[in-house]
């Protein structure tokens, strides 16, 4: 559940975005821009939080008055070894805030913290992950909150359902391969006949709730869902008729079927005007963005 | 002392609902009884007869046996009674615990001032252990099962289905007084431990609870798979192993927090006992996520679709034939409406009351609807039936309808153009 520090929503002086160049923080730093809300978003170029003295290089380029976007990662996190980057990469964030505070921490970590098989999902269940990209997730939240506590930072950790988009550079399994395979007049082969269902969020609609937290300074969790999940069949026929090509086929099923379906409750009481774009809507319109 | 062939004197300590309705109760039985309460406005108010709480046939049975019940905020009074029930609410807190402290400081002004022969009976709700830890050297200490029901409450001061009594020797006699109180009331009479007692309690309303889970999480399977829970509920109604009073019509999540109270009991002592109540706390879950399909269907169906809709809710009380807005329905949907218009009606609360920065009041019914996109019927009120689908279409500028408790017939509401929506079935 999510707790607004401020009732109505402000500006901060700035926001620090880190990850410049990834999916969600490319998005957020434009729609941040098109509300006039000041930021700056660092990239690879400008700070490698791996390195060394990644956290006293932030904590330079940190003032107090900043809000934080802590959305860098190596993801999917598969190995020991993207879990060892992801955890040096929180180590500086922390090293930073706790040498130079902030105003306000928001990091976005994933609904991969929730157990595959989870019931309808809330904010109030006990993390349980089954796969390294969720247990990366989940420590890296463990740490921040341990430090913000200590720090006195109020802190939101965010944790978004999958999320598509024109710019989606994961290509993983779902709606952006699905439209990739669409375009290219390829058959979009289905685990089983794609009869899992999913909860997918529109990267554009991730940002603005993003937005939404920075600017009343939201403290607590939140998960990033529409409330209605689809199965990647409903989702990979949508593609083919949006193409108008390509075609759809199933293979013999490996694994059981497992859904996924958020309660989105706590979502509407934080932000009751808010509402998501429509999925068939919303994935139209990534195709006509890369169209575009 | 009180002689076997005449009725003993009752007297009732703490004004609240359960104590006032349960000493009207008494004294339409026959009995003489004392009203006590601290509070002499309260009691000045009573002996007027205007009545704190609106209950139906309250005023009218205290007005018929005025000439038994004797009001009084002093303690001397109590000198007269043979039995004598305290009856305090027993609030709880946000965190659904019972605050206890309300109860404790009235046993402790009250005990002092009842006769040594007296019986002194706990009316009010408490944790198991609460009684065996109030007692002392000769004082005579019973603790009574009560299971008020708000809009109900003199019906069943009238005609309990059995007493459910905790002594602190359940195979001794009670004692004539209580015995004759008792009696006078054709039903069984369970003694049985303190402890036995106040746990009974409890697991009435967790049986109560287990029911109202399993409609509210079978209805909305429904919702999904195009069933209707109002062909199944008659169904398990016919089953012996269930039965025709079991509790089977969904709602939105449990209502009152004693029910919660009682759970979150149940959760606690499990945790310092070592014993596992993890279905306790997935219905405590359930309740929580069930109470707010009104909002969520809401957000769903109107407000992500439409701009500046109107909301015209009706009914604002907690539930029908009550002025209390504890645990409104209502209410919970309306403090998560803030940036939609919002107008209510409600028979007796009034729309001010309603947490929401600017509620537009409305006359009666038509009036709240007129012009609203959807209607929410959030309390199931009587008046609310007689609600002719027709003019309420024609007063609506949209088309939805929520209506949880089914109070309107769904058929007609779909001919007069309404999309109706309810608990436990798919769209109609």
């Amino acid at each position: 559940m999510l707790e607004h520090l401020n009732t109505d929503p402000t500006a901060p002086n700035r926001v620090v975005i880190l990850g410049r160049e990834g999916f969600v923080a490319s998005t957020l730093a434009a729609t941040l821009e098109a509300a006039g809300i000041n930021h700056l978003a660092l990239g690879h170029a400008e700070l490698d939080l791996t390195a060394p003295a990644a956290g006293e290089q932030l904590a330079a380029a940190l003032e107090e008055t900043d809000t934080l976007v802590f959305v860098s990662a190596i993801a999917p996190s598969r190995d020991a070894a993207a879990m060892a980057t992801n955890m040096r990469m929180v180590d500086s964030v922390v090293q930073a805030v706790s040498t130079r505070s902030v105003n306000h921490l928001v990091n976005i970590s994933s609904d991969a913290i929730y157990e595959d098989a989870a019931h309808l999902v809330h904010e109030g269940l006990a993390p349980a992950p089954g796969s390294p990209h969720g247990a990366m997730h989940l420590a890296r939240e463990i740490l921040l909150t341990g430090a913000m506590k200590g720090a006195g930072v109020p802190l939101a950790h965010l944790r978004p359902s999958l999320l598509y988009g024109a710019a989606d550079p994961h290509n993983g399994y779902g709606p952006n391969r699905y439209r990739r395979q669409a375009q290219a007049g390829e058959t979009i082969t289905l685990f089983g006949e794609g009869e899992e269902k999913r909860d997918h969020v529109a990267i554009e609609d991730v940002a603005a709730l993003i937005s939404q937290v920075i600017q009343h300074r939201s403290t607590g969790i939140l998960n990033v869902a529409t409330g209605t999940s689809r199965s990647f069949r409903e989702c990979a026929e949508l593609a083919v008729e949006i193409a108008g090509k390509g075609g759809v086929s199933g293979t013999p099923r490996q694994n059981p079927i497992t859904h996924r379906h958020f309660d989105v409750t706590a979502r509407l009481k934080a932000f009751p005007a808010f509402s998501f774009i429509d999925f068939d809507e919303g994935f139209r319109k990534s195709f006509n963005r890369v169209d575009s | 002392m009180t002689s076997t062939d005449t009725l003993p004197v009752i007297g009732f300590a703490g004004m609240t609902h359960l104590g006032l309705n349960s000493a009207v109760g008494m004294a339409e039985k026959g009995f003489n009884v004392v009203c006590f309460d601290p509070d002499a406005t309260l009691i000045g108010q009573l002996e007027t007869g205007e009545m704190p709480v609106l209950e139906p046939d309250l005023p009218e049975l205290a007005a018929k046996n005025k000439d038994r019940i004797t009001y009084a905020s002093d303690l001397s009074v109590l000198q007269q009674c043979d039995v004598l029930y305290v009856a305090p609410d027993v609030p709880v807190t946000d965190d659904g615990v019972s605050d206890l402290t309300d109860l404790d400081a009235l046993l402790e002004k009250v005990i002092p001032a009842i006769r040594k022969d007296a019986v002194l009976v706990n009316l009010s709700q408490v944790p198991p252990g609460f009684t065996r830890a109030r007692t002392r050297p000769g004082l005579n200490m019973f603790y009574q099962v009560e299971t008020l029901i708000f809009g109900r409450a003199i019906e069943r001061a009238l005609y309990p289905e059995r007493y459910i009594i905790g002594c602190p020797d359940p195979d001794a006699p009670l004692p004539d007084a209580f015995r004759k109180c008792l009696e006078a009331y054709d039903c069984p009479i369970l003694p049985m431990r303190y402890e036995s007692a106040e746990l009974c309690k409890i697991s009435i309303n967790c049986c109560l609870v287990a029911s109202i889970s399993v409609a509210n999480t079978l209805s909305e399977l429904c919702e999904g798979i195009g069933a209707d829970w109002s062909e199944i509920a008659p169904a398990l109604k016919l089953d012996r192993r269930i039965g025709q009073y079991s509790y089977l019509s969904p709602g939105l999540g449990i209502g009152g927090s004693n029910l919660i109270r009682d759970l979150i009991t149940v959760t606690r002592f499990a945790e310092e006992t070592g014993s596992d109540a993890s279905v306790i706390a997935a219905w405590i879950r359930n309740s929580a996520y069930r109470k707010e399909w009104a909002l969520r269907t809401l957000h769903e169906r109107v407000l992500s679709t439409m701009d500046d809709p109107l909301v015209a809710v009706l009914g604002l009380s907690y539930k029908e034939n009550t002025h209390s807005t504890k645990n409104s329905p209502a209410f919970a949907m309306i403090e998560n409406l803030h940036p939609y218009r919002v107008t209510a009606f409600d028979p007796v609360v009034k729309t001010s009351a309603a947490p929401h920065p600017a509620p537009i009041d409305a006359a009666d019914p038509l009036d709240c609807a007129k012009g609203a996109d959807v209607v929410c019927i959030m309390t199931p009120w009587d008046d609310f039936k007689s609600i002719d689908p027709a003019k309420l279409a024609d007063a609506m500028a949209g088309k939805w309808v929520l209506d949880p408790y089914r109070v309107l017939d769904a058929k007609a509401c779909a001919k007069a153009g309404l999309s109706y929506l309810t608990l436990g079935v798919s769209d109609a």
